[in-house]
């Protein structure tokens, strides 16, 4: 079947809890773009142009449903200090963050015009807006204060901290959580459409108990912050978020992102109270042919498509970014093939 | 609890800004359909552009709260009708005749009326040829109106539900609407086809037949009073048959609830207009008329914003300020512009407008009470713009002009539609005491430097 | 000075002659007039409407008086312009649009008052008879000619019949010009769109060079043709004109489409000529349909009334031919 909808039109309804034609497909291709576009990975994270360059190239070429500006979770982290590695052609490094040389109360909320790379991802946000705002949903991933307080600090000293110094984890997090409020402001204002991802509170790095007290309330208050501006928000953590299933309504979050989970067990408990997006495993990507993309695709897909609030077709995590293009399309077309609402 | 800042046109990122003044509270007393949990609309212009309205980046908006809750109620239009259809409203859709259906449908309980035809405006607000590359897929021809949008929109059913029933007028009507609407029915659609009849002047050569004079002063024989009251117990008959009820006595209470709303509007306008200093800008004053058509689906919540706006309009004018230079040159727009940007450029540009005639003098005029229902609504429908003569059609502009209120007047057309094509020279002649500008719309995005060198020329002419 | 010009099938043409006017349908086409037109109008107006104003307004001398009615929007304001700019006398009409006789024969009833009070003269149910006779003659002859053309083999060209048809459309009461018999086997095609005016006479000549137009729907040609008057009194006359085929403008508009296909299949035709003009949007708005409904190749042909692209025409309508033939 021919798609009736732009990704713009797709999206829009799924949100006001309508069935748009067929389900919306958006698998995670962030990095992956800057392969799909022959370009080197510094080039992609450093220019803005160039990134929003790559992500419409890559919906050019994959026909899916969202532009994804995101490198990587650094990048507020970055702005209010901790130093990054640029390899040529892998994703920047953390080397020194801010808060070894620094006391939280130093540091100043960054400047998201000016500071670090934001100034890149709120030029990719506008380029691509400007180019197919009118189209296809422009989502601007944006670290979610856990996430960033972990890359303010040693991430091994601050996982002891959060036993010992709850006090001053929750001052990091509030902080970053600040950042987050100010990049958002800006991004709004660029036209992308805020999407937290929060892969260090996943249950694969801290304990459901950690997640609860300090990721939770800060995505909360983010999420409710951005439904001031009564935006639907989508909220990812990858890894195994299992223990914290439950939870996760508690952020308030429009549409939950899941990543190794149970598809089954997330839409029993999640799928009366938000959209559910996910989940294929982006290893297989990697690493599978597209026939059993095609068959593990459409077992995902057909189990998942009539979640009460509604579903979008994802990949758990970030597309790979040396994912075979064939296996990224197997993706998309069996869900093309499956994944239809009007008949 | 916020206050209104001194009053002027602020972008986008001016009002994001701003918003954060606005408090929480604030946000959630209002609401559509007073529901809670998905009525909430008040929202900064940047929401609506993250979700696809392109052109906000580039518009200006008034700064008042007033102007916020009018912007986000009516950008929740498309939402609000799929709403409605959720909690099990009826979705009415009225087409062509602009400002009489409506009347009738909100006599019956859950039901909400709208205007597909409003989707004219969306390829320019989301500067998009989305809906008119579809238009033209679906076999429209590329030198129509705007409207063709429309029938793409039907195509999709992504901008508003499946009405569950529909009327469209045709008859003394634009040629390029009836046709879009026909493509509506060949698409499966059922239509309830309502005849429009032409509003003959009464002429000197004429024999003698019985005439009457609606509100804005245009005679015309009283027998085609009788063929609409005809339509419209048919609108009543399928609306009844609909809902399974009807009650005259609400038909009336809709005529005093939409007449509430249309003297409040020509309040605003008179106040606006009138004023040393305009308070309010052309482009929100576009949007209330315009909400005099059907309350934007909520016609409560419309009334409610209406009365906040014009509390707004009334402290500005009582304080001699507002949102334009006092020696803003005074002007008078025909025909209303697709292009919403165009009226912020006029604006920028030294302009103020201070008469309008955006083709819905029909949903201007109060309807009549205290008399038979369906003459009221007939003798409130013959005002209506299109169905006469140029002259009558203008003849309110011409007034203005002779009183020296207006200084020039501002014609916009678009390509390829029938009454612009016909009338714009003859509105030319009729108004030979003062510069016309004759302006096409061009596509969504069209705006060049060549046309805001022709505004300027014609502002400083006027100077 | 006694022409009364109208510009609408749905005017009988019995009861403006009965007034002794001599009835003229405005059914003027040509690049020439309307450039003169753009006097009055946008560019983006029908040339067809811009060029009847011009011809009026030149020739405003002869009419006595102009019927207007409201088929199309630009048609009616038409004569908006022309009650401007000229001294005619202009009475409008409402055609419904919708299926409305009651609102019809009110019209014509106010429309036959109106010309009794200009013309000083009543219309009594003689005279009418007298009219309804000799245009159902005019119409009969004609009809015999149209089945001649209709005919297997075609023995009349439409570049012809139009001429003749001309002739009814100025209120020609007899054929001033001789039909030649001009079998032929070319391929049988029907002809659809905008009126094709007096002076587009060229574009058929240029179309049956590889063609035979066996049968149309269209204004300028055979439209009044289908007009059959049973009851000779006015009444007749209304029923008789709101019962005609109807109009590509009537809504809903399925008759019209039932009427086209039935006519196509008759006339065991091959393929459609739609022809329109420039920002005649009525017409433009139909060809997809008239490509899925009719089933039969189709030929778009748009026009602004100038030669321009002539050549180009031809090499399209040689195409299409070759195509028609192909597929016999």
């Amino acid at each position: 079947m021919n798609d009736m909808l732009t990704s713009r039109e797709r999206f829009g309804l799924l949100v006001i809890d309508e069935q748009p034609d067929r389900c919306n497909i958006m698998p995670l291709i962030t990095s992956h773009a800057a392969t799909v576009k022959g370009m080197k990975l510094r080039d992609y994270y450093t220019n803005g142009e160039n990134m929003a360059r790559a992500q419409i190239a890559t919906v050019e070429k994959y026909e899916h449903d969202a532009i994804s500006i995101f490198s990587e979770v650094g990048i507020i982290a970055e702005a209010m200090g901790s130093e990054f590695e640029y390899p040529e052609n892998d994703l920047p490094i953390l080397r020194t963050p801010v808060l070894e040389k620094k006391d939280i109360e130093e540091i100043k909320l960054p400047s998201p015009r000016a500071d670090g790379r934001l100034p890149v991802y709120l030029e990719a946000i506008e380029y691509a807006y400007a180019a197919l705002g009118d189209r296809i949903p422009i989502l601007a991933y944006i670290p979610a204060p856990f996430t960033t307080a972990m890359m303010l600090s040693d991430p091994n000293k601050f996982l002891i901290q959060t036993i010992r110094e709850p006090s001053r984890v929750e001052s990091i997090v509030d902080r970053s959580l600040a950042a987050a409020i100010e990049l958002c402001y800006h991004v709004i204002d660029a036209g992308g459409l805020p999407i937290i991802v929060d892969p260090l509170a996943s249950s694969s790095v801290v304990s459901p108990k950690t997640y609860r007290q300090y990721a939770l309330p800060s995505e909360r208050k983010l999420v409710d912050f951005l439904h001031r501006y009564d935006l639907d928000i989508i909220l990812h953590i990858c890894g195994d978020t299992s223990p914290i299933l439950d939870l996760l309504p508690q952020t308030r979050a429009d549409l939950i992102s899941i990543d190794q989970v149970n598809m089954q067990q997330a839409i029993d408990k999640l799928s009366s109270r938000v959209r559910i997006i996910g989940n294929y495993d982006t290893s297989r990507l990697a690493f599978s042919t597209p026939e059993d993309i095609e068959a593990e695709v459409r077992y995902m897909v057909e189990g998942a498509l009539h979640a009460k609030k509604g579903y979008i077709a994802a990949t758990g995590c970030e597309v790979p970014i040396k994912a075979p293009e064939k296996n990224v399309v197997a993706f998309i077309d069996t869900v093309k093939e499956v994944g239809w609402y009007w008949v | 609890m916020y206050q209104d800042l001194t009053p002027e046109k602020i972008s986008l990122r001016e009002w994001s800004r701003q918003f954060r003044m606005v408090g929480d509270s604030e946000i959630r007393q209002f609401k559509y359909y007073n529901n809670d949990e998905w009525g909430i609309y008040l929202s900064p212009p940047a929401t609506f552009m993250v979700y696809g309205s392109r052109q906000l980046k580039k518009l200006k908006f008034d700064n008042s709260l007033a102007a916020l809750r009018l912007w986000g109620f009516t950008f929740n239009e498309s939402e609000r009708l799929f709403r409605a259809r959720q909690s099990g409203k009826r979705i009415i859709a009225a087409m062509g005749d602009l400002g009489t259906v409506p009347v009738i449908a909100l006599a019956f309980p859950d039901c909400i009326p709208f205007y597909p035809d409003c989707t004219w405006w969306t390829p320019f607000f989301n500067e998009s040829t989305v809906l008119l590359d579809k238009a033209s897929e679906l076999g429209t021809p590329e030198a129509s109106c705007f409207v063709r949008s429309t029938l793409a929109a039907f195509h999709k059913m992504a901008y508003f539900p499946k009405p569950d029933i529909l009327f469209a007028s045709t008859g003394a009507s634009c040629d390029d609407y009836s046709c879009i609407m026909q493509m509506v029915e060949d698409m499966g659609y059922e239509l309830n086809w309502l005849e429009i009849p032409f509003r003959r002047q009464r002429r000197s050569l004429h024999v003698p037949e019985e005439h009457t004079v609606a509100e804005s002063g245009f005679e015309y024989p009283k027998r085609f009073e009788t063929y609409l009251v005809d339509e419209y117990k048919r609108v009543w008959q399928k609306m009844e048959a609909l809902t399974g009820t009807g009650d005259l006595e609400d038909l009336n209470a809709s005529i005093e609830k939409n007449n509430r709303i249309r003297r409040l509007v020509n309040e605003i306008k008179d106040l606006t207009q009138t004023a040393a200093v305009a308070p309010f800008p052309a482009l929100e004053m576009m949007i209330i008329e315009f909400g005099n058509l059907y309350g934007y689906a909520d016609i409560d919540e419309w009334l409610d914003i209406l009365k906040m706006i014009k509390q707004t309009i009334a402290d500005r004018v009582e304080k001699g300020i507002g949102v334009l230079a006092s020696d803003a040159v005074p002007l008078a727009w025909v025909t209303p512009t697709a292009d919403p940007l165009l009226l912020n450029i006029v604006e920028d540009l030294g302009g103020r407008i201070v008469a309008t005639e955006y083709v819905i003098n029909q949903a201007l005029t109060t309807i009549e009470e205290g008399i038979e229902p369906f003459h009221a609504l007939a003798r409130s429908f013959m005002n209506a713009s299109l169905i006469g003569s140029t002259e009558e059609r203008v003849r309110q502009i011409a007034r203005g002009v002779d009183s020296g209120k207006i200084a020039g007047v501002i014609i916009t057309n678009m390509l390829g539609c029938s009454h612009c094509a016909m009338e714009t020279r003859l509105i030319e002649e009729k108004l030979k005491n003062v510069p016309v500008l004759a302006i096409d719309i061009p596509a969504p995005l069209g705006i060049t430097a060549q046309l805001r060198t022709r505004i300027t020329a014609f502002i400083e002419m006027l100077r | 000075m006694n022409l009364i010009g109208y510009a609408c099938s749905y005017i009988p043409v019995e009861i403006l002659s009965a007034t002794g006017l001599h009835p003229y349908r405005l059914l003027h086409g040509a690049f020439d007039l309307s450039k003169e037109g753009e006097r009055f109008v946008r560019v983006d107006a029908c040339p067809m409407v811009k060029s009847n104003l011009a011809h009026v307004i030149k020739n405003q001398a002869k009419f006595a008086a102009l019927i207007g009615s409201t088929g199309c929007d630009m048609s009616r304001r038409m004569f908006d312009i022309l009650a401007e700019h000229t001294k005619i006398p202009v009475y409008v009409v409402n055609i419904p649009r919708t299926d409305n006789p009651a609102i019809y024969n009110d019209e014509i009833d106010w429309l036959a008052k109106q010309l009794e009070h200009f013309t000083h003269k009543e219309l009594i149910a003689e005279m009418i008879t007298d009219e309804i006779s000799k245009w159902e003659a005019r119409r009969a002859r004609l009809r015999s000619i149209d089945i001649k053309r209709a005919a297997h083999p075609s023995l009349i060209s439409t570049t012809d019949f139009h001429k003749l048809m001309s002739g009814y459309h100025k209120g020609a009461l007899s054929d001033e010009i001789t039909q030649h018999q001009d079998p032929t086997d070319k391929p049988r095609v029907y002809l659809l769109g905008s009126a094709i005016t007096y002076e587009a006479n060229h574009i058929l000549q240029l179309i049956e060079e590889k063609l035979r137009i066996v049968g149309d729907f269209n204004c300028g040609l055979s439209r009044p043709l289908g007009i059959r008057i049973k009851e000779q009194s006015i009444d007749g006359v209304k029923k008789a004109y709101y019962d005609q085929a109807p109009c590509v403008y009537k809504r809903p508009h399925q008759r019209y489409y039932e009427f086209i296909k039935a006519e196509t299949v008759r006339l065991g035709c091959t393929g459609i000529i739609a022809w329109t003009l420039d920002y005649c949007d009525v017409h433009e708005f139909e060809l997809q349909k008239i490509e899925n409904v009719l089933n039969l190749p189709v030929l778009r042909i748009r026009s602004d009334f100038s030669f321009q692209g002539l050549s180009q025409l031809k090499t399209r309508i040689e195409a299409f031919t070759e195509m028609l033939c192909t597929r016999i």
